[in-house]
């Protein structure tokens, strides 16, 4: 279990601001720190990490002290046995692939787990490659596959996904959550994507200018407000035009253009670029099965 | 969008479902959801909650006589009537509370609806959502 | 007929790879340090590396003679206490050489420090390297051609110094009597084959350095 407590003076793109944050995570949990860019959230990863050292920091891993500022205890990175994916997988260029996964290697663990992670994460072919030569999905197989290498206890992934084609990062989902959960190790990844936080975490903490703002599961966290509609999707007003008594409002879902109408006083309301979300209920919808 | 505020006077529900009754002045509308009170802390019996449905969904009616499964039928009355080519916006006076019904012209014109009418406007109770608290949208 | 004497040659490449082999041991934990350290006086550091780059080399090796001169304290010292002569000597012109040298290795090999993304470190780190295993396994091999074209720099730059060597070694047969000295030299006695027979042979040999060093790079980037 994590029990972390930490403060340190930040500074944003809109001034210095305060990172102040208290949270709890069980052991094996699947955790998000989501929010906007700029609010802490790296440099939250980076504190529990040990790369980073915070002003004021109280933090405590499975009973074990890492760091009390208080007491002037601060536990090397390298003691801390924690897997970080980095935002830009920093793979090790003088290093093959394989030679990558290896060098994560703790001593006295056997190579045969290096040859289960080159197969498990599908890089058998790319094994004897250098990373210059991968796309940005292999580069971060090789990324998520290096810090499984190691053994940790608790797994950090900083936006690990964030330049993947959907299907890509779709399929990165389900193998980190498979592993995840077979491994048991308690992980916690930073997103600011709310599809790949309601599918990996369990938990999710809302980030706001260096503090949780909000916290529970993401059908808690962002359902916005209380309605008992169940369908609601997030757009974006593309146009909004008069149509007889009504309003037509064309609105960018995700990568789909829907039609909705409006009243005129709520249409008046609006304008274009304004995000708004859609909500209907659940009895609405009509089914159409896709092959 | 219509909104009436309320009150939750009865929840009849199943595993997945809920009916949920509120009651707005002296009549009691009923709701049919996708939650019971295990998923959303606000169905409670006494809880405030705001009735939100589309004008689009307010059925109008005059003289209607005969047995109908909608269970939401509220008197109101005509108090003007915006015409367009196919659909023309009704709004209604309702124990004073303002509601829009968007309907046909054809059945503005079938109906002979005109401001002063005593209509009687019926809403399916899967149309109707819930919001938790009075809060103005 | 002339007599052509290699040994200014010899020592000529000697002293380059006394020079080098010091600079490699010394000038890239140095660069290193430069690359990460905030201490305030690092524009002072700086300047001072920097400093050979612009002085003209008699400058340094006039400083450099007062110093090692039996009448400076310095060099009164080093005699007195440790029976060593750097004035007009083969172990004073590697010193004067590896402080003249030091900016050709120190700055490429500097940038290129600065120009490894620090997560590479990072990342070793949580890995659970040391300091040690991250300097030798993760960031040298990193910076491999700036490793490469300092060391030839400071190499070929050893090669090619006069203005120093002068001032400080003289031109003394097997000690100090470089190949920049013994071309002067031949040239002021007139002796116009012998100073080209040196220069020729420095010519062709820096080439074939250069040529060899921009192989391997090419190879490296690769």
């Amino acid at each position: 279990m994590i029990k972390a407590q930490i403060n340190k003076r930040l500074i944003g793109a809109n001034g210095s601001f305060e990172l102040d944050v208290e949270l709890q995570i069980a052991k094996g949990e699947f955790v998000a720190l989501y929010g906007p860019s700029g609010v802490g959230k790296t440099t939250l990863l980076r504190c529990l990490a040990g790369l980073e050292q915070a002003d004021q920091a109280n933090i405590k891993f499975n009973g074990n002290t890492w760091v009390d500022t208080r007491l002037r205890i601060n536990l090397e990175p390298q003691l801390r046995r924690v897997g970080y994916m980095f935002q830009d997988y920093a793979l090790f260029p003088n290093m093959t692939v394989r030679g990558n996964v290896e060098f994560a290697l703790r001593k006295g663990s056997s190579t045969h787990r290096i040859n289960e992670l080159i197969e498990l994460m599908n890089l058998g072919e790319l094994q004897h490659q250098k990373p210059e030569t991968l796309s940005g999905g292999q580069k971060q197989r090789v990324a998520l596959a290096r810090a499984l290498a190691s053994e940790p206890s608790l797994l950090l992934l900083d936006e690990p996904f964030s330049a993947l084609d959907t299907e890509m990062r779709s399929r990165l989902h389900n193998e980190v959550l498979r592993l995840q959960r077979s491994l048991g190790i308690t992980t916690i990844i930073v997103s600011h994507d709310v599809s790949e936080v309601y599918k990996l975490a369990k938990r999710v903490f809302v980030m706001e200018a260096g503090r949780i703002a909000q916290h529970g599961t993401p059908a808690d966290v962002f359902s916005a407000g209380q309605t008992s509609g169940k369908f609601r999707f997030t757009g974006e007003i593309l146009a909004l035009e008069p149509m007889d008594v009504l309003y037509s409002l064309t609105v960018l879902v995700g990568n789909q253009i829907v039609r909705v109408v409006a009243m005129p006083e709520e249409a008046l309301k609006l304008s274009v670029g304004d995000a708004v979300m859609l909500v209907s209920k659940a009895f609405n919808p009509m089914i159409l099965k896709l092959e | 969008m219509n909104s009436l505020k309320g009150q939750i006077v009865a929840i009849d529900s199943n595993n997945h479902m809920s009916l949920v009754d509120v009651a707005v002045g002296q009549d009691v509308f009923t709701a049919t959801l996708l939650e019971t009170p295990a998923t959303a802390d606000y169905l409670q019996v006494g809880s405030e909650v705001t009735l939100l449905f589309k004008e689009t969904e307010i059925a109008l009616a005059k003289n209607l006589s005969g047995m109908i499964s909608l269970r939401n039928r509220i008197p109101v009355v005509v108090k003007n009537v915006v015409r367009g080519d196919i659909l023309s916006a009704v709004t209604l006076d309702y124990a004073g509370k303002r509601l829009v019904s968007v309907i046909t012209s054809r059945a503005i014109d079938r109906l002979e609806i005109k401001p002063g009418d005593p209509l009687e406007a019926l809403i399916k109770a899967n149309e109707i959502a819930l919001m938790a608290g009075h809060d103005d949208l | 007929m002339m007599t052509y004497d290699i040994q200014p040659l010899i020592l000529t490449f000697k002293l380059a790879t006394v020079t080098t082999a010091i600079l490699l041991i010394i000038a890239i934990p140095f660069a290193w340090w430069l690359a990460n350290t905030k201490i305030r006086f690092k524009p002072v550091v700086e300047s001072l590396v920097s400093m050979p780059l612009v002085l003209p080399p008699s400058v340094l090796g006039f400083y450099l003679l007062l110093a090692f001169s039996p009448e400076h304290w310095f060099g009164s010292w080093l005699d007195k206490e440790l029976g060593i002569r750097l004035a007009f000597s083969f172990a004073g012109l590697v010193i004067a050489s590896v402080i003249f040298s030091f900016p050709f290795i120190v700055h490429p090999v500097q940038a290129a420090f600065q120009n490894l993304p620090k997560s590479l470190t990072d990342a070793a780190k949580v890995l659970g390297k040391s300091n040690v295993q991250i300097f030798f396994r993760v960031l040298l091999p990193n910076i491999k051609p700036a490793l490469i074209s300092g060391t030839v720099l400071a190499f070929a730059h050893t090669v090619g110094e006069f203005g120093v060597v002068m001032m400080i070694g003289g031109n003394l047969p097997n000690s100090t009597r470089v190949a920049s000295i013994a071309i002067y030299d031949e040239v002021e006695s007139l002796h116009y084959d012998v100073a080209n027979f040196y220069a020729g042979v420095l010519v062709l040999s820096s080439f074939a350095i250069l040529m060899v060093v921009y192989m391997v790079n090419r190879k490296a980037r690769k």
